[in-house]
């Protein structure tokens, strides 16, 4: 009850003032708990197209004293995104260890998005894609930027 | 200050490094030494205990002292160490200064990062004026502030400096001095809390009271092993400045398993030479059985002590994390933000909300904690939330252990009231603070007003009048529209403030906390962390006094023999 509370109050705050080049709107607009998330790509990073790739926010019932899960619905060639089809981000400020109350959705789309600029391969769920983008950032960039095309503008 | 310090610390400046790394060197040697003699470890022992002279030397009944070892390994050290410590202990207390001066740019810097630099300025001004005694300008405040009476906080032990100078090697870096300019409330504090992994779902590792020590002197060193009765009886939270030893009742902790120092201005950790390995945010620090090197550790890092053996099934073989806590000192002393929460709740209640940034927001249900007649709930670090919205994280399964979903600070809210004043000297420099922040901030005119009311106020009447002022709520409308016209005096006032609002008996009432800064409730500077003693008391006696002897080394198949050998009794013959 008081997590709705803050939840739409959060909700309200994003679409007002949206971080830049991140949309947010309610899956259902019945349901506070389900999030649609557009993230653009930055600059220069081979995740940017000409469309928003989509995503989900998933808040937990107990949020905010559990955190939200954030995931991509396609696939996204990424070193802390797994290649499945969940497409679930590996956010370290996520971890139920890490997690802060304080913290605010606003702030973890933000540093999802960041994480698409600067890829953490230390912190990897895709240890081979970490590997690639150590070793041979050229190649990785390139199917990362194949991958964006192919899946995010179909 | 005088000259002759300047020259002492410069004459000094010289004489430490050579010492240092020399000892260093010895130290090395020492542990070589060590690893060699561990078929004989009575040897190691023998050494150890002379090198340490508060261990309780004890080594004598042995069963049969190898001559030949004992010798060996015992001969460097005494006659090395003698030399070093007397210079340092016998420098005379002018040096002692300088060389404090020196130094203490390093461990100021923690505490200067709570006052931005805008707030430095008129700080200094201001206690340039009051302190008119100290005629030092050029420095920052702190350390004026700190070299300004070095006597009233210098009881600083020094036998108990010289005597960690044994075994210390990092703590020389910053002279035994040091301690004794230090303010009590600047001593280095860390706290130990039993961590759980929750991510990799592991076996929990052993639970243990939380742990907070305060260093002496920024010479001492923590050492922390295996839980042993020959260390003395633990104290697991002393009220006053210790290194007592830290020990765990687990068997993959080896007696001397690392260390934990102070050293310019950082926390360092290191392993002693453990058999199963100190690990510092899932990293190994060593191979076993060598010393590793320092590794500074910072607030929220995890240590881990050795390994879980067999299964981790019993409690006596897990291994031991430890969630640091450290470096937090600025939080526990009069800051921008624990003065803005000071004048909010000071505020509240009357009406005009004051714009302060950062502490008006509840950070669970993002509303705001201004409103009157709301149960709120503010945590030693001074933020602050709506009750109804934090009590689900202070009645925990951890509860009275509470962690500030803010700023993570741990509070033990099963903690004594503590309604002791501050420091005579300290309670004087705490609360001019507050003073002139509030006569300098440049907040909109009506929240000006309200303060300026209550300074000046607090300046022109009596403590008796006072009282009756704040639960008088028609009388301070009219004391604060009088009052507005002392504007102009207020510089004035700023400084006739600082006494009055320094006097108010601590436990009266929730108006007093409210107005002066240094009672707020739990953050006296150098607040223990009390544990119900009845728990110590639980952790100590389960295990049986032991008469004496067996010997240190971790590896003597020995002490593995019996699943209840914490203290090797019961592999002994």
């Amino acid at each position: 009850m008081g997590s709705q509370k803050r939840i739409a109050k959060e909700l309200a705050e994003l679409v007002e003032t949206p971080p830049e080049g991140i949309t947010v709107e309610l899956a259902d607009e019945s349901n506070l708990y389900e999030w649609t998330v557009h993230m653009e790509g930055p600059d220069g990073s081979p995740y940017h197209v000409q469309r928003k790739i989509p995503g989900e926010a998933l808040l937990p019932t107990g949020y905010p004293f559990k955190p939200p899960a954030v995931s991509f619905a396609t696939k996204i060639y990424h070193p802390n995104v797994t290649t499945d089809e969940k497409g679930s981000m590996c956010l370290g400020m996520l971890r139920p260890d890490e997690w802060k109350p304080s913290s605010k959705i606003s702030a973890v789309l933000q540093f999802a998005r960041q994480l698409l600029a600067e890829p953490m391969p230390d912190d990897a769920v895709e240890g081979r894609i970490a590997e690639q983008y150590k070793n041979d950032r050229k190649r990785f960039e390139e199917i990362a930027r194949d991958w964006t095309r192919q899946y995010a503008t179909s | 200050m005088s000259t002759s310090t300047a020259t002492a610390s410069a004459s000094l400046s010289d004489s430490p490094r050579p010492g240092r790394l020399r000892r260093f060197s010895q130290l090395r040697a020492y542990t070589q030494n060590l690893a060699n003699s561990s078929p004989s470890p009575r040897s190691y022992r023998n050494s150890f205990s002379s090198r340490v002279p508060w261990l309780s030397p004890t080594s004598s009944s042995g069963p049969d002292p190898s001559p030949s070892h004992v010798g060996n390994s015992t001969a460097p050290c005494p006659e090395s160490d003698q030399p070093a410590l007397s210079r340092y202990t016998s420098a005379p207390s002018s040096s002692s200064h300088g060389l404090a001066d020196a130094n203490s740019q390093g461990s100021s810097t923690e505490s200067s990062r709570s006052t931005p630099p805008t707030d430095r300025t008129q700080t200094t001004h201001v206690m340039a004026r009051l302190r008119s005694a100290s005629a030092v300008q050029s420095r920052p405040p702190r350390i004026l502030d700190r070299n300004a009476n070095p006597e009233a906080s210098s009881p600083s032990p020094e036998p108990s400096a010289a005597q960690s100078d044994a075994t210390d090697l990092a703590g020389t870096t910053s002279a035994e001095a040091q301690g004794t300019s230090l303010k009590p409330k600047q001593k280095a504090t860390i706290r130990f809390f039993p961590y759980q992994d929750s991510l990799q779902s592991s076996r929990p590792s052993l639970p243990f009271a939380p742990i907070a020590r305060t260093l002496p002197s920024e010479s001492c060193v923590i050492r922390v092993g295996r839980y042993s009765e020959r260390d003395g009886i633990p104290i697991p939270n002393p009220t006053e400045p210790s290194d007592a030893p830290v020990g765990f009742k687990s068997k993959v902790v080896s007696r001397k398993h690392c260390e934990f120092l102070y050293a310019n201005g950082q926390w360092h950790v290191k392993d002693v030479g453990s058999s199963s390995g100190t690990f510092l945010n899932h990293m190994r620090l060593s191979q076993p059985n060598m010393v590793s090197r320092l590794y500074s550790i910072k607030d929220g890092d995890i240590v881990q002590l050795g390994i879980d053996f067999r299964g981790g099934e019993e409690m006596i073989f897990r291994c031991v994390r430890i969630r640091i806590e450290c470096n937090r000192s600025w939080q526990q002393q009069p800051n921008e933000f624990n003065k803005n929460t000071e004048s909010l709740i000071k505020n509240l209640g009357k009406g005009d909300a004051a714009d302060y940034s950062g502490c008006r927001e509840c950070s669970i249900c993002l509303g705001s904690v201004l409103r009157p007649y709301q149960c709120l709930f503010m945590a030693a670090c001074a933020h602050v939330w709506h009750y109804k919205c934090i009590s689900r994280l202070i009645h925990s399964p951890d509860y009275p252990m509470f962690q500030c979903p803010n700023c993570r600070a741990f509070t033990d809210l099963s903690a004594e009231v503590d309604d002791t004043n501050d420091f005579e000297g300290d309670g004087e420099k705490d609360t001019k603070k507050p003073a002139v922040a509030e006569s300098t901030q440049e907040d909109p005119p009506q929240t000006q007003e309200s303060t300026n009311g209550l300074t000046a106020n607090s300046a022109g009447e009596t403590q008796d009048q006072q009282e009756n002022h704040h639960s008088d709520e028609p009388s301070l409308v009219d004391d604060v529209e009088n009052l507005h016209i002392d504007d102009e005096q207020q510089a004035g006032a700023a400084s006739e403030d600082t006494r009055s609002s320094d006097s108010p008996a601590p436990n009266t009432s929730q108006d007093d906390l409210a107005r002066s800064a240094t009672n707020i409730p739990g953050w006296q500077p150098t607040q223990p962390l009390s544990v119900p003693s009845s728990h110590q008391s639980h952790l100590r006696t389960d295990t049986p006094v032991r008469s004496e002897t067996s010997d240190e080394n971790p590896l003597t198949p020995r002490n593995d023999s019996g699943p209840l050998a914490f203290d090797g009794r019961a592999g002994m013959p």
